[in-house]
C-alpha cells in the first residue's frame, strides 16, 4: 500500500488531509501534513525500562501484539535516535537525574508515554526513595494506568500519540511541576531542584549553549565544487 | 517448609551440632539459643561475632559454606530488649543440609561490628546495605559506602524512627565508580543504568585496555523501591502484591514463597489442592523466567529470532494465569493459607495443552541455540565460576547448579508436596555461561515433568485453610450472614495476627533460594521483613568475573546470570 492509497483514505480519515480530489487521483496537500503523516507512521520509541512494566513492554514488541503494525517497532536504545520515550517502570530518586538527562538528549519533536502507575504517580510505593510521578521533572504526553498496563492499553497509548502528532500537540512542561511531592510522612518539595536546573539552563543559554545533556551538532554545509552547476538532483 | 512440617522430637538446641560446637568453643559468649518453628538461632556477643562465623564455615562438623544473608533489625519499640539493633546472619550447609542463624545484639549509641568480609566474600554488599539502611558500622570493611540509596541521602531510612516518605533529592549521579590513576591513558567505559546491554537498571564502569577490561566496578540501587520499608507498614496480606514485583519475570513464585513463610510463622498448612496448584503455577513461572533469561540474553548477543520464539510461550502461559486470576504478569493469586479462588474447570486441559506447546518451543530453542556455533563460541568458557567460590559469594539456583553444586530446595527441603514428584536436578561441569544456559534449558524440561505429574493427580477439595483467623469467609456468606460479615470486617481491618517470633522461609524460586526472614512482634504489621534476594548475591561478583575478559564477554555474562532489578534492589 503506497502513500497515495493511504492519503485516499483507505487507512485513515480522508478529512484529516484536506485536498483529496477526484477520487483521490489528485491530491493537494501541505508539506506539514505529509511530514506529520510521516512522523506518526514511523515512531521510533526509546524504551526507558526499569521494572515490571518493561516485561510487558517486551510483550508489546514481541510477535503476539506486534507493535510493528503501528510503525513503531524500531526500538532505539539511544535517545539521540528516538522521538518517543516509553518510561516503563518505577523511577527512584537515584534514577531521576538519569531520566532527565536522557529526556534532554532526545531531539525535538519528542513525546513521552508514562507507562504504569509507578511512572505516573509512584504507585503503591509511597516511600523514601521513589519518585512520585515522572511528570515532576519531565513532560508527559500520555499516561497509561495499570500495574502493569496490558499491551492493549499500550497500543491505545501509541495510537493516542499518533493522534497528537497529527494534531501537532506536544507536552512542553512537566505537568506535576507545581506539585509539592507526594503526601505522606516527610514528603519533600522538589521545587528546589527544578529551580536549580532552570538556573543552570539559563546560565548555559546566556553563554549560547543548549540545555545540559544536549550536544549541539553543527550542520555542515558542503559547498559545490567550483565549475559544476550543482546538478545533483537532476 | 520441610522444617515446619516435621516437628522435631527434641528441641534443636539440644540435638543440633551448631549450638553444641559454638557453646564448646565460645562458652559464655553464646548468649542465647532459640528454636522457633524448627529454625535454630544462636545469639552471640559482638566480641565473638567473627569467631562464631568462622567456626560455622570451617568447623568440619558444621560446614556452613553457603553464605545466604546478612541483615540488620531495628527493635526500637521493644521494651524487653536492652539493645536496639541486631545483626542477623543466615548460612547454609550443603553437606549437612541445614540452615543456621547467627545473631548479635548491638547498642543504639554505637552500633559497631567487625566485618565478615574475611570469612564470607559475599558479606561485602550485605554489610554495605546494613550500613546504608540501618547505620551499623562494620570495622575493617573495604568500602563501606551507600549501596541502595544515593550519595546525597541523609540518614538511615530503615530505622524505625525514619519517616517512611522522607525523600532526598539527588542532583547529579555519581560520575566515577572507579579510581582511575592520574594521567592514565586507558579508556573508561560507562555501561548503564540505561543501556541496551544491561536489561534492567544496573550500572557498570569498566577501565579498558584495548578490548580487555582491566578494572570494573558496579553500582546498584537504581530500582530501590523500598519493599522492606513498605512491608513494615502493611499487613501480611497487603504484602502479597509487593512480593509479585520482586522478581517480576516469575511473579507467582515470590508470592508462593511469601505465603509459605507466613504459614510457617503461623504454623498452618495450605490444603493439598492449593499446594498442587501452587506447584503447577510455580513451575510454569519458572519456565517463563528461564525463557525470558535465555531470550533476552541472546538479544544482547544480537540474535533477535529466539526472543520472538520464546515470547510466544510466555504469551501462552500468561493466558493460563489470566484464566486463573485475571492478571497476566503480577498475579497476586496466592493467599496466606491457600489461594484466592479456585482454578477454572478446564484447568487440567489447559495445562496439558500448554505442556505440549512449551515442549515444542523448547525443542525449537534447543535446535536454534544449543549447537549454534556463534552462540556456543560466545558462551563457552566465559564467566566461569567454581563451585567453592560460588558458595562463598552466596550463589544459588541455576547459577550455583551450573557451577556443579546440586543444591535444589525442591529436592533437599521439599515444600508444597515436591517430595511426591519425580524429577532430576541438572548440574554443570565447567560453571561458565554455557553451563548456566544448559542448566536452565534442562530445568524447563524437568519442570514440565513435575507439572505433568501434578496435573495427573490434582486433588479435589478446598483451596484455602478453614481458619477464621487467617482466611476470609466465602463471599456469598459475607453478603448473607452477619457473622461472616463481622469476620470479614475484623480480618480485613485487623489483619492476620501472627505470634511473636522469627522465621526464615525459603523456596526455590527461578533464580534460586528466595528467602523471607520475618520478625513478628505479634502485631498486625511485621516488625521486619528481609528478603534474601538471589540476584543480589549473584550480581555481587560480576565486576570480578569480567576483569581480564573482553568487553563483549561482559555482555554475554550478565544475561546468563539473569539479574532482575526488582529483586536486586528491592
Amino acid at each position: 500500500m503506497g502513500l497515495l492509497d493511504i492519503l485516499r483514505g483507505k487507512l485513515t480519515d480522508p478529512t484529516a488531509y484536506p485536498g483529496v480530489h477526484g477520487k483521490g487521483d489528485i491530491i493537494t496537500t501541505t508539506v506539514d501534513a505529509v511530514v506529520k503523516w510521516g512522523r506518526k507512521s514511523s515512531i521510533w520509541p526509546m524504551p526507558f525500562g526499569t521494572a515490571c512494566c518493561a516485561i510487558e513492554f517486551m510483550a508489546l514488541t514481541a510477535s503476539h501484539y506486534d507493535v510493528a503494525r503501528f510503525g513503531a517497532e524500531v526500538l532505539r536504545f539511544s535517545p539521540r535516535q528516538a522521538d518517543l520515550m516509553f518510561v516503563a517502570g518505577t523511577i527512584v530518586e537515584k534514577e531521576a537525574p538519569v531520566l532527565k538527562t536522557i529526556y534532554d538528549q532526545m531531539p525535538e519533536p519528542k513525546w513521552v508515554i508514562s507507562m504504569g502507575v509507578c511512572a505516573s504517580s509512584g504507585g503503591f510505593y509511597r516511600s523514601y526513595h521513589v519518585m512520585q510521578g515522572i511528570d515532576e521533572i519531565i513532560p508527559v504526553d500520555v499516561y497509561v494506568p495499570g500495574c502493569p498496563p496490558s499491551p492493549e492499553a499500550l497500543i491505545a497509548a501509541v495510537m493516542k500519540i499518533q493522534e497528537r502528532i497529527t494534531k501537532g500537540e506536544q507536552a512542553k512542561r512537566p505537568q506535576g511541576e507545581h506539585r509539592l511531592g507526594a503526601p505522606g510522612d516527610g514528603a519533600i518539595d522538589r521545587r528546589a531542584r527544578r529551580a536549580e536546573w532552570a538556573k543552570e539552563d539559563a546560565e548555559r543559554a546566556k553563554q549560547g549553549l543548549p540545555p545540559r545533556g544536549v550536544v549541539p551538532i553543527p550542520l555542515r554545509v558542503v559547498a559545490s565544487e567550483p565549475g559544476t552547476d550543482n546538478k545533483h538532483h537532476g | 517448609m520441610a522444617s515446619a512440617t516435621e516437628t522435631p522430637p527434641a528441641p534443636a538446641e539440644a540435638t543440633s551440632p551448631v549450638a553444641r560446637v559454638l557453646k564448646e568453643a565460645l562458652g559464655a559468649q553464646v548468649l542465647k539459643v532459640e528454636d522457633f518453628r524448627g529454625d535454630l538461632a544462636v545469639t552471640v556477643s559482638p566480641a565473638a561475632w567473627v569467631r562464631a562465623a568462622t567456626l560455622l564455615k570451617t568447623h568440619p562438623e558444621l560446614d556452613f559454606k553457603l553464605f545466604l544473608d546478612l541483615c540488620a533489625v531495628d527493635h526500637l519499640d521493644d521494651e524487653d530488649r536492652r539493645e536496639r539493633f541486631e545483626v542477623v546472619l543466615h548460612v547454609y550447609s550443603v553437606s549437612g543440609k541445614h540452615h543456621a542463624r547467627l545473631k548479635v545484639p548491638l547498642p543504639e549509641a554505637d552500633p559497631k561490628l567487625p566485618t565478615l568480609c574475611g570469612v564470607y566474600r559475599g558479606a561485602n554488599w550485605f554489610e554495605r546495605e546494613a550500613w546504608d539502611l540501618y547505620g551499623v558500622v562494620f570495622d575493617g570493611h573495604p568500602n563501606l559506602t551507600r549501596i541502595l540509596t544515593h550519595h546525597h541521602f541523609v540518614g538511615h531510612p530503615m530505622r524505625k524512627d525514619y519517616p517512611t516518605a522522607q525523600r532526598h533529592v539527588l542532583p547529579e549521579p555519581l560520575t566515577w565508580l572507579l579510581k582511575v590513576p592520574e594521567g592514565s591513558a586507558h579508556l573508561v567505559v560507562n555501561i548503564g543504568p540505561s543501556h541496551p546491554a544491561m536489561h534492567g537498571t544496573f550500572r557498570v564502569q569498566a577501565l579498558m585496555d584495548g578490548e580487555t577490561i582491566k578494572d570494573a566496578a558496579a553500582e546498584i540501587g537504581y530500582m530501590h523501591r523500598n519493599f522492606e520499608k513498605m512491608a513494615e507498614v502493611r499487613t501480611y496480606w497487603q504484602i502479597i502484591p509487593y512480593t509479585d514485583r520482586l522478581n517480576y519475570c516469575s511473579s507467582f513464585m515470590n508470592g508462593h514463597g511469601w505465603a509459605l513463610a507466613v504459614e510457617k510463622l503461623l504454623g498452618i498448612h495450605a490444603p493439598p489442592r492449593a499446594e498442587a496448584i501452587r506447584v503447577i503455577l510455580s513451575e510454569f513461572s519458572r519456565i517463563m523466567d528461564h525463557f525470558v533469561a535465555i531470550g533476552t540474553n541472546v538479544v544482547d548477543l544480537g540474535a533477535i529470532t529466539p526472543f520472538f520464539y520464546l515470547f510466544r510461550v510466555r504469551e501462552e502461559i500468561y493466558e493460563l494465569l489470566d484464566a486463573c486470576c485475571g492478571a497476566r504478569l503480577t498475579v497476586s493469586y496466592v493467599r496466606i493459607g491457600g489461594l484466592a479462588q479456585d482454578v477454572p474447570a478446564d484447568f487440567a486441559d489447559r495445562c496439558r495443552r500448554l505442556i505440549e506447546s512449551v515442549r515444542k518451543y523448547t525443542g525449537e530453542t534447543d535446535r536454534l541455540l544449543t549447537r549454534n556455533t556463534i552462540f556456543a563460541r560466545r558462551f563457552k568458557d566465559v564467566g566461569a565460576m567454581s563451585g567453592e567460590e560460588a558458595l562463598d559469594w552466596g550463589w544459588v539456583g541455576p547459577c550455583l547448579r551450573g557451577s556443579g553444586v546440586a543444591y535444589d530446595i525442591r529436592k533437599d527441603h521439599p515444600y508444597s508436596g515436591y517430595e511426591q514428584y519425580d524429577f532430576d536436578v541438572p548440574v554443570g561441569t565447567v560453571g561458565d555461561s554455557y553451563d548456566r544456559y544448559l542448566v536452565r534449558l534442562e530445568e524447563i524440561k524437568q519442570s514440565l515433568r513435575i507439572i505433568e505429574q501434578a496435573v495427573a493427580k490434582l486433588p479435589a477439595g478446598p483451596i484455602i485453610v478453614d481458619d477464621k483467623k487467617v482466611a476470609l469467609p466465602p463471599k456469598e456468606q459475607v453478603y448473607s450472614n452477619i457473622e461472616a460479615l463481622m469476620n470479614h470486617f475484623k480480618l480485613v481491618y485487623e489483619g492476620i495476627l501472627a505470634p511473636p517470633g522469627e522465621v526464615y522461609g525459603y523456596t526455590e524460586a527461578a533464580n534460586g533460594e528466595l528467602g523471607y526472614y520475618i520478625v513478628s512482634d505479634g502485631r498486625k504489621y511485621p516488625r521486619r521483613v528481609k528478603v534474601r534476594p538471589p540476584s543480589f548475591n549473584i550480581y555481587q561478583p560480576y565486576p570480578e568475573m569480567i576483569k581480564g575478559g573482553l568487553l563483549a564477554d561482559a555482555v554475554a555474562i550478565i544475561g546468563g546470570l539473569n539479574i532482575i532489578a526488582g529483586e536486586l534492589d528491592r
